[in-house]
């Protein structure tokens, strides 16, 4: 039963506590500019809601025939709130239990968040951008318009741009906490040995 | 520790990427000596005259290029309270239709007249979308001069697009309709709606216009034309969507087919027929207004019928080809063989071949009918495609060199092209969306070329904001080397659509400086003060006035009463250029008149209350402009105040001005 | 040197700067030197314009009469009364005794020239505070006019 250094145990902790954020700040953004539009539309993906300039980019996509985005589409709101308050609480779980397994435990459960989270917003832009209704205005031939999963993407005469937002940066924080202080926590405790 | 550095590099790489993948800002765009040439110093003038459409304000701008200096906005289809049309009695004949008095419309594009297929500066033609009109403006008085409406029309988008010589100017209905104002239900479309396509003879000599036939077609939607020109003459070609004949969700139901069409019409062979007696009359009721400038009076005649060619019984005056989605732009190069379909929802631009089309009709090349009208086989017509030319083409316009510009709504640029070879050889953004683009001589066979024009659709951040209304604009950009070069953003009135550019040099000289008083035959003119006087008939007081600076004669005037239509008939007999004078009178509900030099217009003026009204020269004309005015005394109802009228006669030496 | 290149350019402005002559008509006979001519013409109280030199018939040349009438009434009735009374402008009477024909028909005629550079002409506008306009009166409407303003003016 390895135990952490106090100095560790803070720093999960904080990991931890610093996701509690997630509830209040966006976690994810796109934005897109055109030609027309360059001040760019902004959409903000929060932990149980979407907002920004929602409405004009479903208003504009709805000629290629892309789906109207709304609330409702993503079950993932109902249930990311609970997620999110597992982690958090398992992380101050493992600062409190102060068990090296634990931590490695943790980690990988913020890595998998990461991973899943990334996954899951591939797959609903697959279905986004190819899953168009047949009587849209504007049919290219060929053409699909998956948004990119992070990075930019030309999609016609938009540039879309994915990335994180602060509580996405958060998250990113949180877990390069986690795995820094597990890296360091197994680097001394082979020193010792 | 290593890794803290990895991820914190790669934070800081994503954070970066957000803001290096903004679009370039468009001041970039413009090079470095932009500024001197567009600059025309004080005193100097423009190179072209610009006569831009202004869309829903129902007028006409003038612009000077390449400064985009606004000139003069031309009252067409709109009431201009600024100079009275619409509201002095001479002018209000011009908006008379078969429904009254329409104030507005919403004028979406021009036609200079041409005469061998080049511009030749007398006339300017421009559609009324809403209530289907066309207007015929001249290039030397710069104003409406004759207004004919357009029966079994539902709106007259595909116009006022002319013949090489001005045979003709054109009327396609934008929508379908029952004819005969005939009362069915919407649903019934495909059985009772129809398309009508006006040919409007236009007389070479004075530019009256008439009605010479309709082409009555299948019921869909005829969105622009353009006529043939060289080898092509005595052909137009109609770009036609909803040939799925959908009358609901347009957006959606008439996007469906992969191709519409494009309409060629034989009119050479239309017109034979027409000659022989062919075609039947229709009843029609529609405006025929002129406005006579000996008169400075507009006259509004009602005519009752059209003769009407149906298209399904002349199966050799029409052939329809084939062409990518919901085309809008139809347009004509100057040799007049290549005819360039812009199918606004497709990914690419179809240029088709006079020769291949003629071809086509003489070995039957066709796939099908379509209400019993040939459809030619679309390889069979096709010069070739223009490949991803960009997004939402729109229109095409050429310069002098076989080069073709074609507006991109959605991607918003112009892409430069060559018509033989196809190739794009350029592409430059505009500021936003652009709708429709303008070459000096772009629709001739002579383009003169220089300048291309881009008239947007959006304008947001380009100008200093004024609340969620803001002003219109167009770009100015140098076509004169390979490359395309902005050079000059400038903001328009109402919203423009089409428009076209004309070298100073072919009206200039023939601008009208004044109407010669001598030749004024308006039966209200005073010319001169001797004949100015004021008449009562019945309940109808008649004052002749005359305006020279500075003063109005009569300038006092009783024997008014409440209740009566008092009808101020304003010569101005000044004879100098810019010498205009206004009139205005207190409390009236009317705009204010402009009277031209030379010229009588009318104000009327009901009074409500007794009471003494001034009234003024609203337009500053000299050093005493401010004394040009005078008084009008108005009596309570049924009293017996004696007619009396006068200028500078004192009658009480005690309470009077002057000596 | 300073001096001769600013005199060089004095003398280029008023050159260039001097107004595009009409071309004469019968009505008026030409002078050798356009520019001699318009200072004799102010000298002799003739004005500035094309026209030089009017012959005046008696008795009247009674076709003008009535011509020249019809433009006063039309053209310039509104500011000259026919007698003595000024109101917009002077009134006509003993105007043709006052004036030189020549100085009447370049004032009708070339009335924009007439108040920039007549001293007579401008003399008038300080006196009526008002420019008088350019009624695009032809160079043989103007001889009417004078004719009638003759008739006015009491010769037979």
């Amino acid at each position: 039963m390895k135990k952490l250094k106090p100095l560790s145990r803070l720093l999960i902790a904080l990991s931890a506590l610093i996701l509690i954020s997630a509830y209040f700040v966006p976690l994810w953004q796109i934005v897109m500019w055109a030609p027309q539009y360059p001040e760019g539309l902004t959409m903000k993906i929060w932990i149980d809601n979407i907002t920004g300039d929602v409405n004009i980019i479903s208003a504009l996509n709805h000629y290629i025939g892309m789906r109207h985005i709304e609330v409702s589409m993503f079950p993932e709101f109902g249930y990311m709130i609970y997620i999110v308050g597992f982690v958090i609480g398992f992380g101050l779980l493992v600062s409190i239990l102060n068990r090296r397994f634990m931590l490695i435990a943790y980690a990988l459960l913020l890595m998998a968040c990461g991973i899943g989270a990334l996954v899951d917003f591939y797959l609903w832009g697959y279905d986004y951008g190819h899953n168009l209704d047949p009587t849209a205005a504007i049919i290219v031939p060929g053409m699909a318009y998956q948004p990119p999963v992070i990075g930019t993407k030309q999609l016609l005469n938009f540039t879309a741009f994915s990335g994180p937002d602060i509580g996405g940066w958060i998250f990113m924080v949180s877990a390069a906490l986690a795995i820094g202080v597990l890296i360091v926590e197994i680097y001394l405790s082979r020193k010792k040995i | 520790m290593k890794n803290k550095i990895l991820i914190g590099t790669a934070g800081i790489l994503a954070a970066f990427s957000i803001y290096s993948c903004k679009p370039k800002a468009p001041e970039d765009a413009t090079t470095g000596d932009a500024a001197s040439r567009v600059y025309v110093a004080p005193g100097k003038y423009d190179e072209f005259y610009n006569l831009v459409s202004g869309g829903f304000n129902g007028q006409l701008s003038v612009y000077g290029i390449p400064s985009g200096r606004l000139i003069k906005i031309l009252p067409v289809f709109s009431v201009f309270p600024e100079n009275g049309y619409g509201y002095s009695e001479e002018t209000k004949p011009m908006l008379n239709t078969s429904h009254g008095f329409v104030p507005w419309d919403d004028l979406h594009h021009v036609a200079i007249s041409t005469t061998k297929g080049e511009h030749d500066g007398r006339w300017v033609f421009a559609n009324g979308n809403n209530t289907p009109r066309v207007a015929r403006i001249s290039l030397s008085s710069f104003r409406t001069e004759e207004i004919l409406e357009i029966p079994n029309s539902g709106g007259n988008h595909s116009s006022p697009f002319i013949t090489e010589n001005t045979e003709y100017v054109i009327a396609g209905t934008r929508f379908s309709i029952p004819m005969g104002n005939k009362d069915v239900p919407i649903s019934s479309y495909k059985e009772n709606f129809k398309g009508s396509i006006s040919f409007i003879k236009v007389d070479s000599s004075s530019g009256r216009m008439n009605i010479a036939f309709q082409l009555r077609t299948p019921g869909f939607n005829f969105d622009l034309s353009r006529a043939g020109k060289g080898p092509s003459h005595g052909w137009f070609f109609f770009s036609c969507y909803n040939t799925e004949q959908a009358y609901t969700l347009l957006e959606v139901n008439a996007s469906q087919k992969d191709k519409d069409f494009i309409m060629a019409v034989n009119w050479k062979k239309a017109e034979e027929y027409i000659a022989q007696g062919k075609g039947t009359i229709e009843k029609a009721n529609y405006a025929h207004n002129v406005y006579d400038d000996k008169k400075h009076s507009a006259t509004s005649t009602i005519l009752n019928e059209v003769k009407v060619l149906d298209i399904t019984q002349f199966p050799d005056i029409v052939y329809f080809i084939p062409c990518p989605k919901s085309p809008h732009g139809t347009d004509v190069d100057p040799t007049g063989e290549y005819i360039v379909g812009s199918g606004k929802l497709a990914a690419t631009m179809p240029v088709f071949s006079f020769t291949k089309i003629q071809n086509a009709i003489a070995n039957k090349e066709f796939e099908g009918d379509f209400s019993g009208i040939p459809v030619i086989k679309y390889e069979a017509a096709l010069h070739g495609e223009v490949k991803k030319p960009g997004l939402g083409p729109l229109h095409t316009e050429f310069d002098e060199k076989g080069n073709a510009y074609t507006s991109m709504f959605v991607s918003s640029e112009i892409v430069k092209w060559n018509v033989k070879t196809l190739e794009i050889l350029d592409r430059v953004p505009t500021y936003y969306s652009i709708g429709h683009l303008s070459v000096p001589g772009g629709p001739t066979k002579k383009p003169h070329g220089k300048y291309v024009i881009a008239y947007n659709k959006i304008t947001k951040d380009r100008y200093l904001p004024t609340g969620p209304e803001l002003t219109q604009s167009a770009q100015l950009y140098d076509i004169s080397g390979d490359k395309m070069q902005l050079l000059l953003d400038f903001p328009t009135t109402g919203e423009p659509h089409y428009a076209e550019a004309i070298p100073a040099s072919l009206i200039q000289a023939k601008s009208l400086k004044i109407y010669k008083i001598e030749e004024n035959e308006h039966p209200y003119a005073a010319k001169g003060e001797g004949q100015t006087k004021v008449e009562r008939k019945g309940n109808e007081v008649h004052i002749s006035m005359t305006a020279i600076r500075s003063h109005l004669t009569p300038d006092n005037i009783e024997g008014v009463n409440v209740g009566d239509d008092v009808f101020f008939h304003v010569t101005n007999i000044e004879q100098d250029w810019d010498v205009p004078h206004g009139f205005a009178v207190k409390g009236a509900n009317n705009a204010e008149i402009l009277i031209m030099p030379g010229e009588t217009q009318t104000f009327k003026w009901k009074p409500l209350s007794s009471g003494v009204f001034p009234f003024y020269c609203t337009d500053f004309c000299s050093a005493l402009h401010q004394e040009m005015s005078g008084y009008i005394r108005v009596s309570p109802a049924g009293s017996k105040t004696p007619l009396k009228f006068s200028t500078g006669k004192v009658e009480n030496q005690e309470s009077g001005a002057g000596k | 040197m300073k001096n001769l290149i600013s005199l060089v350019i004095l003398g280029l402005i008023l050159v260039s700067c001097g107004p595009e002559k009409p071309k004469t008509e019968g009505e008026s006979q030409e002078h050798p030197s356009g520019k001699d001519a318009v200072i004799e013409n102010v000298d002799e109280g003739k004005g500035v314009g094309q026209v030089k030199e009017v012959t005046l018939n008696t008795p009247l040349e009674q076709e003008r009469i009535p011509r020249g009438k019809a433009i006063y009434e039309m053209k310039c009735q509104a500011c000259h009364r026919l007698d003595d009374q000024r109101v917009v402008g002077p009134g006509w009477k003993d105007v043709t005794k006052k004036r030189k024909p020549e100085w009447i028909m370049n004032m009708i005629t070339n009335v924009d020239v007439m108040l920039d550079k007549d001293a007579e002409a401008q003399k008038l506008l300080e006196l009526c505070l008002t420019r008088m306009p350019n009624q695009n009166v032809s160079l043989g409407d103007a001889r009417d006019v004078l004719e009638f303003m003759r008739q006015n003016d009491g010769e037979k």
